[in-house]
């Protein structure tokens, strides 16, 4: 029993530690790539928090007198790990509000956008994966084939730019853009769904193929069940094991096709704060978005990993 | 109990008309096995999947299977008898078996799916069919955690779940070690002994033997011999039946006993020898040693560490205490090891052509080596343009007996070099080998767990047991 307890906590315990090396790397590499950007800091501010009209030397000196933005690097650096150690993300540069409250809502509905687009690829690219696999070599695999190249091909942007162009303005079916009630949603859910599917459609279909051709389907059939019964036993889980696997991976795709796709369709996501504080060198809200995104792939991780020890029990079991 | 198995003019034929079968007429009935012997390609496991119905797609089958008196029905209609009429117990039931499901659900969804028991009668029927088979210790472990053996009993604790009058069985003891075969063997007798009617395919004569019964001694699709088991395998009368009845290393002719030359100098010698892994001993204080020209045997069944012994004196292995003196001022090539899938060890894409010119021009090798040695083996030039797919077992092995020779090894570790092979392969393969010992001068480790081979091969047989090293008593 303590076994098989370790047998859960272990890949947990790895995943906290990653968190907290995720963590700091992000907050490193953000804070360094900002300061790396060309262009005055202080400026570029003042002109984002009183409009690029009312900005001179003077406004830009006061801006870097109040943030202290003329301490040393390292001094800044350090401030803000101290900060996120205490829980504290710091404040936005330009509204002067805390991230935290910043980041909130936008958390949300970044949530609900990547909460819709993983059911909605799992929707699309598992049963093309299945029929694709159970009849491999025929039509149906090769069209599957074709159409996952194509869509794993084309870059995020320019499928959101073509679904756009096709439903919101040549046919009028939905909003191009921004969040006002459902019908928004669908477009870049849409994008990021199929972008996802295209992978696990493939890695649907490998597995059904392994599986639809190994002894243990066939001693299922031989045992007595019926088709129905040995799909369903025996079929499902083990073909499930792989697809679940590869979900780790692909929540990495996830959060960069979120970055695009939010800015694409003015989605007011957390991914689109990122690029807006980006463009503004609001270095905390940078970094404290960066740093959600981050913890957010590994707690999805963490999820997938432990999903995996539920349906497979080989893994971390030891031969008897 | 009813299954009484008539074969009526069996034939399957390829896509291209050749047979494969051909015009099989064969009756089986409760109590008695029916064993088919044969070497792989002579269509036994064919003719078990015609009577499943389950032939691969394009082959084409005519005659008649018939169970009690009825023809059994084509198609979809077969497949309704599976498990409740006729039963197959596959080859190498530990990769048939589910690996995400607990050997006890395993059993207990039969009872409760084919039988259509409520769920707490198929788990205590589960339970018992376990018993049964002395497995209630492993009732919630999963597949990949039991032995070779247990997993053979699960399968057949599943098959017994749907109770069907006819079993099946294809290869069963097929990568098992020599105890768990012959456990294996007398449990399907035992079946037979139930009234269950028992139809098993084999290369194994030792199978055979046990198995008893009504033996078929089966030929590129035709039987060439059949008559009970034990008069048959007694006095054979066909030519074909004489070979593979000699080709049982209990039959094989013994080294000359004229006391050979004594054993050169020491090629490998290892002294207080152990090695751990993950902490559990694997092996323990041995002291070994292999003499030019002369052949050590190491029995044991799977997993008590034979092939670590020789991976360790090859110095593929570290070891965890002890030490291994080979041969001085000789490069590592010159110990060579030989392994016991001939398929997995050779490039699947690569010609043997190609295989051997990368190996003389990474040692410097003349084209004549290769040519002598050929001839040597008794290996036709021609099969030089092949693919390791495209050649038989022995053959393939045999190759990989030239790779390493062409080497000049003084010493060559044989893991289970000739148990993938059919009988009559197996005996070419090894009596060859036991001659180059002499001619080449060579210290050969055999590792196998066949005791009457080791016995026949080699000078002086050792077994290991609880990971000690002790010499062999003089049984087999």
């Amino acid at each position: 029993m303590r076994r098989n307890a370790w047998r859960v906590l272990r890949p947990l315990l790895s995943r906290l530690g990653q968190a907290g090396l995720v963590a700091l790397l992000v907050g490193c590499i953000g804070f360094a790539l900002m300061h790396a950007l060309p262009g005055d800091q202080a400026f570029r501010l003042a002109a984002e928090r009183y409009g690029p009209d009312m900005v001179d030397a003077r406004a830009a000196a006061a801006m870097r007198a109040e943030l202290g933005l003329d301490r040393p690097l390292a001094v800044q650096l350090l401030e803000w790990l101290g900060r996120v150690l205490r829980l504290d993300l710091g404040r936005s540069l330009v509204t002067g509000e805390p991230v935290i409250e910043e980041l909130r809502v936008q958390i949300g509905y970044t949530a609900l956008l990547a909460g819709t687009a993983l059911p909605l690829s799992a929707l699309i690219g598992l049963p093309l994966g299945i029929v694709a696999g159970l009849w491999r070599g025929r039509w149906p695999d090769h069209a599957v084939l074709g159409l996952s190249v194509l869509l794993r091909a084309v870059p995020a942007y320019a499928l959101g730019l073509a679904l756009m162009v096709l439903l919101s303005v040549r046919l009028r079916w939905l909003p191009p853009g921004g969040f006002e009630g459902w019908a928004e949603l669908v477009l870049p859910s849409l994008t990021l769904a199929l972008g996802l599917a295209a992978v696990s459609s493939r890695v649907a279909r490998e597995s059904v193929a392994a599986v639809a051709a190994s002894p243990v389907l066939v001693f299922a059939r031989w045992k007595g069940l019926s088709e129905r019964d040995a799909v369903r036993r025996h079929g499902l889980r083990n073909a499930a094991i792989p697809v679940l696997a590869v979900l780790g991976l692909q929540l990495i795709g996830l959060v960069e096709g979120i970055l695009i796709v939010e800015t694409l369709f003015g989605w007011p996501g957390i991914g689109h704060a990122l690029v807006h504080a980006i463009f503004a060198r609001d270095v905390p809200l940078v970094q404290g978005s960066a740093l959600i995104m981050g913890l957010g792939v590994v707690l999805l991780n963490a999820a997938v990993d432990f999903a995996c020890l539920l349906i497979d029990p080989r893994r971390g079991r030891q031969e008897a | 109990m009813s299954g009484h198995v008539q074969l009526r003019g069996l034939t399957v034929r390829a896509a291209d008309g050749t047979p494969l079968v051909e015009n099989l007429s064969l009756a089986a009935r409760p109590g008695t096995p029916l064993v088919l012997l044969g070497e792989t390609g002579s269509g036994k496991s064919l003719v078990l999947q015609a009577i499943m119905g389950a032939l691969p797609p394009r082959l084409r089958r005519t005659g008649e299977v018939v169970l009690d008196g009825q023809p059994l029905p084509e198609g979809r209609a077969r497949r309704g008898l599976w498990g409740r009429r006729i039963a197959l117990l596959p080859q190498e039931p530990w990769l048939a078996l589910d690996p995400t499901m607990r050997a006890l659900a395993q059993v207990a969804e039969v009872c409760r799916l084919v039988r259509g028991m409520p769920p707490p009668a198929s788990r205590a029927e589960a339970e018992r069919l376990l018993r049964d088979l002395g497995l209630e210790g492993v009732a919630r472990l999963y597949p990949f955690q039991l032995s070779g053996g247990m997993a053979q009993r699960l399968a057949l604790a599943v098959l017994r779940a749907a109770d069907a009058p006819l079993l099946l069985a294809d290869e069963p003891t097929k990568g098992l070690d020599a105890e768990r075969r012959d456990e294996a063997a007398l449990r399907l007798r035992d079946e037979a002994g139930r009234g269950r009617t028992v139809i098993a395919v084999t290369h194994d004569i030792g199978v055979a033997r046990i198995l008893g019964g009504h033996l078929a001694v089966m030929l590129e699709g035709q039987v060439v011999e059949q008559g009970p088991a034990e008069r048959l395998l007694a006095r054979p009368a066909q030519d074909y039946t004489r070979r593979l009845v000699a080709a049982e290393p209990a039959q094989w002719p013994m080294p000359s006993a004229a006391p050979r030359r004594p054993a050169g100098e020491a090629v490998v010698a290892a002294r207080r020898l152990g090695k751990r892994f993950q902490g559990r001993a694997v092996l323990e204080d041995v002291d070994i040693a292999v003499g030019r020209g002369e052949t050590v045997a190491v029995l044991g069944p799977s997993g008590c560490g034979k092939t670590t012994l020789g991976d360790l004196l090859l110095g593929l292995l570290r070891p965890s205490q002890g030490e291994v003196r080979r041969l001085a001022g000789l490069a590592p090539w010159r110990f060579q090891k030989l392994y016991q899938d001939p398929p997995s060890a050779f490039a699947p894409h690569q010609s043997m052509r190609e295989a051997l010119r990368h190996l003389g021009r990474r040692h410097g090798l003349a084209p004549a080596v290769f040519g002598g040695l050929l001839d040597r083996l008794r290996l036709p030039p021609a099969l030089l343009d092949r693919r390791p797919a495209e050649l038989s077992g022995g053959e393939l092995q045999r190759f990989a007996l030239l790779r390493a020779l062409a080497l000049d090894p003084v010493f060559l570790f044989a893991d289970e070099p000739t148990s993938r092979l059919d009988p009559i392969t197996q005996r070419e393969v090894a009596l060859l080998l036991r001659e180059l010992v002499t001619e080449r001068d060579l210290g050969l480790l055999l590792v196998t767990h066949d005791a009457a081979l080791a016995r026949r091969m080699a000078d002086r047989v050792f077994t290991i047991e609880a990971a000690r090293l002790s010499p062999a008593g003089c049984a087999g």
